[in-house]
């Protein structure tokens, strides 16, 4: 319960972003803000500001003040709200691990139920589909895809999906996870299908989407369950390592991942701009581990804790 | 049996024809990639680079762009980078994989003690405070992004306590082990826990799930009727049924991880190993480098599941059919 | 365009003037030469590290900074641009040639004695046969200028199409009389300073007619490449065979042994030479560590001015930038001193205006959109720039800017993007990794409206930057290969520019002043770019190193290096 309420916590300070930086703190968070100056005990100061000391190279943005209302988390290169920007950025994470980990359970079930229900040369073209994917080393798969698709974007017919759009990382990593949510779902098929109660409704004659919608399904729901706040977890945490390695979200659209990015920039002078986010990553990731936990505890509890052995 | 595994490896040939196909593919797509451009030089004329292109055999139709490139990956063996020209790309590979191995195998041991230990302490204690305190610290540790960590520790270990407590960490790279003993591990020290650390919370509580069910089973209780301790069937009898689960998983991520899943572990940590090799030909768009390194890591994890499927072929027949 | 280094993020770098030696307090200032050679310095071994290697070795090939600095150790050719400190480092001098060569038939015939007595590192004497084969062999082994700069030699052309049957008719030797000409087949004012860079050094004429690769070629420099590994790491030792015969062309080198190590990170580089494990780092300093190592170290950093311009060619074919008045908007909104500061502050980069670099040949100091007016850069205009776009009507158009996806570049494009979205566009940034942008943003069949690009000299000419970038020569629709990425052609600046290259052949100082009226012409008249910034660049060496010298050609001489 304490994970549920963390996570909406998390959700709903994410939520107010908007609401933080346009009424409360009275920044852009998306904006260069390079020659902006913020007020503070009592005098106006820099956002970036530049070395004095020694040959004087180096410009660094302001560190944290701790003041909620102003430049709590201190400033990025470009003079940004590190603080805003994380706000922010948690909606981009939050929205690319629900909605990635939606369409991946959703193949999955599709690709897991009709491979083992049906078996045969459709099992066998999914299995090596899913081999395929699966033995794809993950990052390498996710960032070749990027590279191409974030730098020219991705046109097929009526679709065309703009290079930079969140809809590109929300696709790769939900491709890429498939395997993982679709194999164990195929073998809990392939052991239901050979169970009494299916093979009387198949002798009854029904048809095959009846009884994949009326039996199996409602069988096979709460290992789904169990997968999805997992699936969330694991899909941030990819996005981030993407978005850390330059093929993630792109600007100026922020997620916690790219915040990461920026900060490493300022790892040794402004710790934070790196610090804050991870922390955040951690904090909602652990949270929807726990909430997992529970799930598995409620619906399936012998539900692996990992998915595809 | 025989024939089972002929099929598994059948099949895994199959997947290895299709990932080189798709890399393949994948990078000729790409625009403003033209390996012939950029090994032309930025201001070369347009005969100099068609003279390039043919050099390289890049005007060829595709396919046999794709034939050339395995019959010198894997026959010839001497396929040369597009970036580094003249440098082989099998030796670089071959010249990587120890060091990953060494990455990984060490954070193994780590990891496999500190979870096998953590998922014990946990069943033997449940219901007291130390069994949700050992799986909230696994839970924390596989919510951690594993660069972030790797960061992080370089950060407190390279930065901030680098003139006081850490000061004998060294400032990143490789030593191999036949030139230093002593500077090879402590150069792979602070590797080794950050990528055990992710792993090691997951291996506990995998461990902990499948001990507290096989304190269920009969043959516990049977051991139990016979008035052995706790402690004794713990580790006697249900430790021992649980570890198999443990150990198809141990195969499934430690193919994984020598395959290039260890990646940012190693661009973090600036260790030249299999993930640094690919991560640093993605960032150059050099083809070659790239596709032996995929093949290299792809080959790893269907190694793994290959062994793990024969080895539960092996366990169970009911899944030969399958 | 020399680059940086192959196949990684542009760096800060090309040539440098008004050399500001800011904190090197116990650095000589005297010019190299065998006369200032002093023993007891000489020995030990000088290790460098650079993030990654600089791809071939083949000096015939490789066209990135990080090995023609080091080939300056190592190979001469005909002529070479002289190795002292400061302006004279652009004088191009005799080198394997006795002296600077006879230049007859209009500009057309150059005559040069070859030296005699010199051996390459393998033993071999350098003869004129070994003259004639090089300059074959830059054809056959498609250099990246062959059909640019070398086919300008008569019978170039023909090499350019059919290399295997190359025999370079425009090129006679002659043994008896030990002497090398060259007949041009069009005039050519910078076919000198051509044949200074590296990749006009004399190879052995045994030295097979394909790229070498790691395999290192012998040279008649004072150290040779004595292994090369591009995964861990190049070594040079010196040359037995080297005796000084013009110690401004190739003095002796002081260390016995150079190593250039490859593959640690930045950090852990700058790390490396802080605690004195190593002696120079290649790569830019990264950003968060600029404070701490000028305010810890000043005295192991040097500070140079470059001719090289960071900028942002718009494209003049497509909308909106197809309009002057929107290209002009750009050019007064852009704060050059925000570029500034993200590139690490002032005394890392000054505001520029003008295509030439500052101090570049033909450079003339002006400023057409600025606020206030005047030659000197003082700030944006945004009230001028908005006025501007409304009157454009293009006010509301969709705008790409494609950029590179390292730190600097891409907080400088996001900042750019942020003035374009004040300015009524709907704009957004494209990142991309380095090795795809440079040729994506060339290529028209991308539509690139507008990209964040760097331009560094290959050697001091107007031309190198203005006939080059914004010619019609260079633009090759639907290619890879088209540096004027503005696609900007225009007949008139075309004639201007025939006519400033042919007054350059006689009269290089008044070609000098046309090439600064086109540089204004071009920016008031037709603004295909907003020049942003020239930016400096940072050498930082160990505590223990002396000798420290910068040529504004190839930047610091390694082999200088004091280590003892």
């Amino acid at each position: 319960m304490g994970a549920l309420l963390v996570l909406i916590f998390v959700a709903v300070i994410c939520l107010c972003a908007p609401l933080y930086a346009n009424d409360w703190a009275h920044v852009n968070a998306f904006s260069s803000n390079i020659n902006g100056r913020f007020f503070i005990d009592g005098h106006w100061r820099s956002l970036l500001q530049a070395n004095t000391q020694g040959l004087g190279l180096g410009v660094s943005p302001v560190g944290p003040t701790w003041h909620l209302n102003n430049y709590f988390l201190g400033a990025d290169s470009q003079g940004r709200d590190v603080f805003a920007r994380l706000l922010y950025g948690g909606r981009d994470s939050l929205l690319i691990g629900t909605t990635s980990a939606l369409i991946c359970v959703l193949l999955a079930t599709i690709s897991g139920l009709a491979a083992g229900y049906f078996g045969g040369v459709i099992d066998w073209l999914v299995s090596r589909l899913l081999d395929i994917t699966w033995a794809f080393p993950v990052y390498l798969l996710a960032i070749s895809l990027s590279v191409i698709l974030v730098t020219s974007g991705f046109s097929v017919g009526p679709v065309h999906i703009q290079a930079g759009s969140l809809l590109l990382p929300i696709i790769i990593i939900a491709l890429i996870y498939v395997p993982y949510v679709a194999r164990p779902l195929r073998g809990i098929v392939m052991t239901l299908k050979e169970r009494e109660f299916i093979q009387a409704a198949i002798g009854s004659g029904a048809s095959d989407w009846r009884i994949l919608r009326k039996e199996i399904l409602p069988n096979v729901a709460p290992s789904i369950i169990v997968f999805f706040p997992l699936m969330v977890a694991f899909n941030m945490l990819t996005e981030s390592a993407l978005s850390f390695l330059g093929v993630g979200v792109q600007p100026p659209n922020a997620s916690w991942g790219t915040i990461i990015n920026d900060g490493l920039d300022l790892l040794y002078s402004r710790p934070w701009v790196a610090m804050a986010p991870g922390l955040m990553i951690v904090i909602t990731a652990g949270a929807l581990n726990l909430l997992g936990d529970g799930f598995r505890d409620a619906f399936d509890p012998k539900a692996k804790l990992r998915g595809s052995i | 049996m025989l024939s089972f595994t002929l099929r598994r490896a059948l099949s895994a040939l199959l997947v290895l024809f299709a990932i080189s196909i798709a890399v393949f593919l994948i990078f000729f797509a790409t625009p403003g990639v033209d390996p012939a451009a950029r090994i032309a030089g930025r201001s070369a004329s347009p005969a100099t680079l068609a003279h390039v292109r043919a050099a390289f055999g890049l005007n060829r139709p595709i396919f046999i762009r794709y034939l050339l490139m395995m019959d010198h990956l894997f026959i010839k063996r001497d396929l040369t980078s597009y970036v580094n020209v003249g440098l082989k790309v099998v030796p670089q590979v071959l010249k990587a994989a120890p060091i990953t191995l060494a990455l990984v195998s060490g954070a193994a041991a780590i990891w496999l003690t500190m979870g096998i230990f953590g998922g014990i302490v946990a069943a033997a204690n449940r219901g007291k405070f130390i069994d949700p305190l050992v799986m909230f610290i696994g839970i924390a540790a596989v919510s951690v992004p594993a660069y972030w960590l790797g960061e992080v520790v370089n950060l407190i270990t390279q930065s901030r306590l680098h003139s006081s407590v850490f000061s004998w960490v060294p400032s990143g790279g490789y030593v191999s082990l036949t030139q230093n003993p002593f500077e090879w591990a402590l150069h792979l020290l602070f590797p080794w826990l950050t990528l055990a650390a992710l792993y090691a919370g997951i291996y506990a509580r995998v461990l902990r799930a499948e001990l507290v069910n096989a304190m269920n089973e009969d043959y516990v209780r049977t051991a139990r009727a016979k008035g052995l301790s706790e402690r004794r069937i713990l580790i006697r009898h249900a430790l021992r049924c649980s570890l198999i689960s443990i150990v198809s998983l141990f195969g499934l991520d430690f193919g994984a991880l020598i395959g290039g899943a260890a990646l940012l572990t190693e661009v973090v940590f600036g260790l030249p190993g299999v993930g640094m090799l690919t991560y640093t030909a993605l960032q150059n768009l050099d083809l070659p480098v790239i596709m032996a390194c995929v093949l290299y890591g792809s080959f790893f994890v269907v190694l793994a599941n290959a062994v793990v499927d024969v080895l539960y072929a092996f366990l169970d027949p009911r899944v030969r059919v399958a | 365009m020399l680059q940086f280094k192959s196949m990684r993020k542009p760096g800060v770098l090309t040539s440098a003037i008004a050399l500001t030696l800011t904190g090197l307090t116990g650095f000589s200032a005297s010019p190299a030469g065998a006369s200032s050679y002093q023993k007891a310095h000489a020995g030990g071994t000088l290790t460098l590290l650079a993030s990654t290697a600089g791809g071939t070795l083949d000096p015939q090939v490789n066209y990135t900074l990080e090995y023609w600095q080091l080939y300056q150790a190592t190979y001469d050719g005909l002529v070479t641009f002289q190795k002292v400190n400061g302006q004279a480092s652009f004088t191009v001098v005799p080198d394997l040639a006795t002296s600077l060569p006879k230049i007859t038939n209009g500009g057309k015939t150059y005559t040069f004695t070859l030296r005699k007595g010199i051996k390459f590192s393998n033993g071999q004497t350098v003869t004129v046969n070994d003259v004639k084969a090089t300059f074959i062999r830059l054809f056959k082994v498609s250099n990246p200028n062959s059909g640019s700069w070398y086919n300008a030699i008569a019978g170039g052309d023909a090499c350019v199409a059919t290399p295997a049957s190359c025999t370079l008719s425009g090129l006679v030797v002659n043994a008896a009389t030990n002497t090398v000409t060259f007949n041009l087949a069009k005039v050519d004012p910078e076919f000198i300073d051509q044949l200074a860079v590296p990749f006009g050094a004399i190879l052995p004429a045994g030295t097979p007619a394909k790229d070498q690769g790691s395999t290192p070629v012998p040279g008649t420099g004072a150290y040779t490449f004595q292994s090369y590994n591009p995964a861990t790491s190049l070594v040079m030792v010196r040359n037995p065979y080297f005796k000084v015969w013009n110690a401004k062309a190739q003095p002796q080198g002081y260390p016995n042994k150079i190593v250039e190590n490859f593959g640690m990170t930045v950090e852990s580089e700058v790390t490396a030479v802080e605690n004195g494990q190593a002696d120079w780092v290649f790569d830019p300093l990264p950003a968060d560590r600029l404070g701490e190592i000028s305010t810890k170290y000043p005295s192991q950093l040097s500070l140079h001015q470059l001719t090289a311009n960071w900028y942002l060619p718009m494209n003049t074919n497509i909308a909106p930038f197809n309009n002057l008045k929107a290209r002009q908007a750009l050019n007064y909104a852009i704060n050059k001193n925000n570029v500034v500061s993200l590139y690490g502050g002032t005394k890392l980069a000054n505001p520029t205006c003008t295509i030439l670099p500052k101090g570049f040949p033909g450079h003339t100091n002006f400023c057409g959109y600025t606020k206030g007016g005047g030659s000197n850069y003082k700030g944006p205009d945004m009230a001028k720039a908005k006025a501007l776009v409304a009157a454009s009507g293009t006010k509301g158009a969709v705008v790409k800017l494609v950029a590179t996806n390292d730190a600097v570049n891409a907080s400088v494009a996001q900042y750019v993007v942020s003035v374009l979205n004040q300015l009524g566009y709907k704009a957004s940034v494209v990142l991309q990794s380095a090795n795809i942008q440079f040729s994506y943003i060339q290529n028209t069949n991308n539509k690139v409206q507008i990209s964040l690009t760097q331009w560094f000299q290959d050697y001091p000419a107007a031309s190198d930057f203005i006939n080059v970038l914004l010619g019609c020569s260079t633009f090759h629709p639907g290619s890879d290969n088209s540096i004027n990425i503005s696609g900007f052609c225009n007949t008139g600046i075309e004639a201007k520019i025939k006519a400033a290259e042919k007054l350059g052949i006689t009269n290089p100082a008044g070609a000098n002043v046309l090439w600064g009226q086109l540089d204004k012409t071009l920016m008031a008249n037709y603004a295909p770019w907003v020049p942003l910034i020239n930016p400096k660049l940072t050498d930082f060496v160990s505590k223990r190193v002396g000798n420290y010298k910068f040529s504004l050609e190839f930047y610091m001489y390694v082999d200088q290096l004091w280590v003892k």
